[in-house]
């Protein structure tokens, strides 16, 4: 009996198979529209829901992918993808810089490698310092690049003037030498006493800023030039720190980090902001672009050196892909690249992160005059030309930026300058191997 | 016969309610299971690998290394140092304050008790972020309260950076700490004191006993469970410090306000080192274990 039921059985699956393949002639079944989430952080307008939703739909109106987007922030972000790589959960989609995507995801293993996006036509399109930091030295690529900017310093230029410090700066080109820059904090220190400026060291935000200002006074670097080793323990870099430590109207400041740093100088406390870019002059929250709380006057400024030519830190960001490995979700994210970073809708992406495109032609169409009717960018642009190296894709670079802010911080508390550098630099480089 | 069925019968009625009061049980202990116990078990696990954020390499069985890093790890023995001065500092004050207000208010009018009760709670009832950027304001070095009201009354003569300072920034964490600790404890006290046997209190005072004598002879022996659970649950929470730390100084100046609770934190989500962030967390909570079952004696003892 029970052979009969199962030879019964097995000539139904037969029959039934048989069925499915003469089926040919019926519509085969709607299939569900590909969904993909993106987690953006706050890159200007990326991180604004009006502004991408406008961007996503358009995107899924031309392709038919829907975009699930979720806004993360510097605060938290970290942790939640973190939390969601170790889950499994991971976003399909994220939009970040290279010392992110590259230096942590894509080297421990969780990034799709994007070169197959970039043929030799990109490679000539695409500012070659931008696209570098995105691709690692075995020639993976794990950022695809969007836009850029060059960080600077902002400084209230009527303050300047009202302590006759202005003759200091070159507000033409908006450089200044070394010795210009600790002679207007001496005219500012003497007309306004001790709040001048304030080298803050209470976290990573904003910590390009007093990388930046202490590497440009007298030519250190911050790592080597092929991003193996942290070189801050240089006599350069001594120098400088020691130089600022001792400048009175500078404050050693571990209660703040980047962004107090920038509502102090907002609010006329500060005459002058270490952690400023272009997203801040264009920034009207407060006031209208390019003015403090009080209507003083914001002057951008690249970072004082020896010759006044200045090695910016640059911010870089772009796509990723996370591989949860589903290979239409990894084909839809690609499409949603180019759709962006490639296309004739590159300029509207780029106009909604408020940086500069990191091309001139995405896609066959010129983009190198999508900020041609704003006069503030466009004054930007000469800072451009400084833009230095991006090492923030050095090994241990977590670790090393702590020991970064700690040193400042032990030099803050009154340890000796060459004893703390020697000390945490020494952290940094054990975690760069 | 019927002296025969009665022991079972009785057998299947007990197992019947057994069986009732586990399924009563079940969904706590699915949450707890899940949530508590799991967790300590893998936490346990991991912090023998040397586990990082990495999808191309393996977690390796370490052994104990993690536990031998710590105690050679200076900033998790600055972190150790700092966390026991929290709890050294906040669980005696906090439970006396609480119970010098509770022996205060507890007698008055409802109004008036209701009052004050909100008053302390609230803190508590406020968000924890909402409170340190109050307090963060206050301590400000360049705009805030504490300096100016100082230099206003000639107290200084320039600005103090409380929470940049080493000197100054655990002790106004252990500030923060403490009003946002006092809340609960205080609610609790009031509540113990109200329920002290009245005519208890009668007859010490009718033999002659003072205010003082009746208080630590009657009322303190009464409210001893409540000041043991105050102790061990504020021990916890100070162990546990980590909002504020967060918020307000990430651990500096120089690890001057580094936690345990933070330095785990740091280790697991901003170095990746889930292993040894792990082996941090099993250290703490044998700790946390070894000073509540002495704080569970002490109160036995007594």
């Amino acid at each position: 009996m029970k052979k009969l039921l199962a030879v019964l059985l097995a000539l139904a699956m037969v029959l039934s198979l048989a069925a499915c393949g003469t089926k040919k002639e019926e519509p085969a079944p709607v299939a569900e529209p590909t969904s993909i989430t993106l987690w953006t952080y706050p890159i200007g307008n990326w991180g604004d829901e009006a502004s991408v939703k406008a961007l996503t739909d358009a995107f899924t109106a031309e392709t038919g992918v829907v975009v699930n987007v979720e806004y993360l922030s510097y605060t938290d972000g970290d942790d939640k993808v973190n939390t969601a790589l170790t889950a499994n959960q991971a976003p399909d989609l994220i939009m970040e810089g290279p010392e992110r995507l590259v230096a942590n995801w894509g080297a421990a293993g969780y990034m799709v490698d994007l070169s197959d996006l970039v043929d030799a036509e990109d490679r000539a399109q695409l500012n070659p310092a931008a696209f570098a930091a995105c691709e690692t030295a075995d020639g993976k690529v794990y950022e695809y690049p969007l836009v850029m900017t060059a960080h600077c310093m902002g400084i209230n230029y009527d303050a300047f003037v009202e302590a006759g410090a202005d003759q200091y700066v070159d507000i033409e080109n908006h450089t200044w030498t070394t010795e210009g820059f600790f002679k207007a904090v001496e005219a500012l220190n003497a007309k306004f006493g001790d709040n001048v400026a304030a080298v803050y060291c209470g976290g990573q935000g904003g910590d390009q800023g007093t990388r930046a200002i202490v590497n440009n006074l007298y030519g250190g670097t911050f790592t080597s030039a092929d991003h193996t080793s942290y070189t801050w323990d240089s006599a350069e870099n001594v120098k400088a720190i020691s130089e600022l430590y001792n400048t009175k109207g500078i404050t050693f400041d571990p209660a703040i980090v980047g962004g107090d740093e920038i509502n102090l100088f907002r609010q006329g406390v500060l005459k002058m902001a270490f952690c400023w870019n272009i997203a801040q002059q264009l920034n009207t929250d407060n006031n209208d672009a390019g003015l403090t709380n009080d209507g003083q006057r914001i002057e951008f400024m690249s970072f004082p050196s020896e010759t006044g030519a200045s090695q910016l830190c640059g911010g870089i960001w772009g796509f990723g892909i996370f591989n949860n490995g589903d290979e239409a979700k990894i084909a839809a994210a690609k499409q949603f690249i180019t759709y962006m970073c490639d296309s004739a809708h590159t300029a509207e992406a780029v106009k909604t992160a408020n940086y500069f495109a990191v091309r001139s032609t995405a896609g066959g169409t010129d983009i190198s005059n999508v900020w041609a009717d704003n006069e503030i960018m466009n004054e930007y642009n000469v800072l451009m030309q400084y833009l230095g190296d991006y090492y923030q894709v050095t090994k241990g670079w977590a670790a090393a930026r702590t020991a970064w802010w700690n040193m400042l911080q032990a030099v803050g508390a009154g340890t000796d300058v060459q004893t703390a550098v020697s000390q945490f630099a020494a952290e940094a480089n054990a975690a760069a191997k | 016969m019927k002296q025969t069925n009665k022991p079972s019968m009785s057998r299947v009625l007990r197992r019947r309610e057994t069986f009732s009061a586990y399924l009563f049980l079940l969904p706590s202990l699915i949450f707890f299971i899940g949530f508590v116990i799991i967790p300590m078990v893998l936490c346990l696990y991991t912090s023998f690998f040397d586990s990082k954020l990495n999808a191309n390499t393996p977690d390796v069985f370490v052994g104990f290394a993690n536990y031998v890093e710590l105690w050679r790890d200076p900033v998790f023995k600055k972190a150790l140092v700092n966390t026991l001065v929290i709890v050294v500092v906040s669980v005696p004050t906090v439970a006396a304050f609480s119970l010098w207000v509770a022996s205060a208010i507890y007698k008055m009018k409802d109004w008036m008790l209701s009052a004050f009760r909100c008053i302390f709670y609230l803190p508590v009832v406020t968000g924890s972020v909402a409170v340190t950027v109050v307090w963060k304001w206050m301590y400000n070095n360049y705009y805030g309260i504490f300096n100016y009201v100082l230099k206003g009354v000639g107290a200084i003569d320039n600005n103090i950076n409380w929470l940049g300072n080493p000197s100054t920034a655990l002790w106004c964490i252990i500030i923060i700490l403490f009003t946002t600790s006092v809340g609960q404890p205080i609610v609790l006290y009031v509540s113990a004191l109200g329920n002290v046997d009245a005519s208890l209190v009668e007859a010490a005072n009718v033999d002659g006993a003072n205010n003082l004598q009746s208080f630590w002879k009657v009322k303190w022996p009464s409210i001893m469970p409540t000041t043991l659970y105050i102790i061990v649950i504020t021990t916890i929470n100070s162990f546990q410090c980590f909002a504020l730390i967060q918020l307000l100084t990430s651990g500096g100046p120089n690890n001057a306000t580094q936690t345990v609770m933070y330095y785990i934190y740091y280790t697991a989500f901003k170095l990746y080192r889930f292993g040894y962030g792990n082996a941090m967390g099993i250290i703490l909570a044998i700790f946390i274990a070894v000073l509540s079952a002495f704080q569970f004696w002490l109160a036995k003892e007594k």
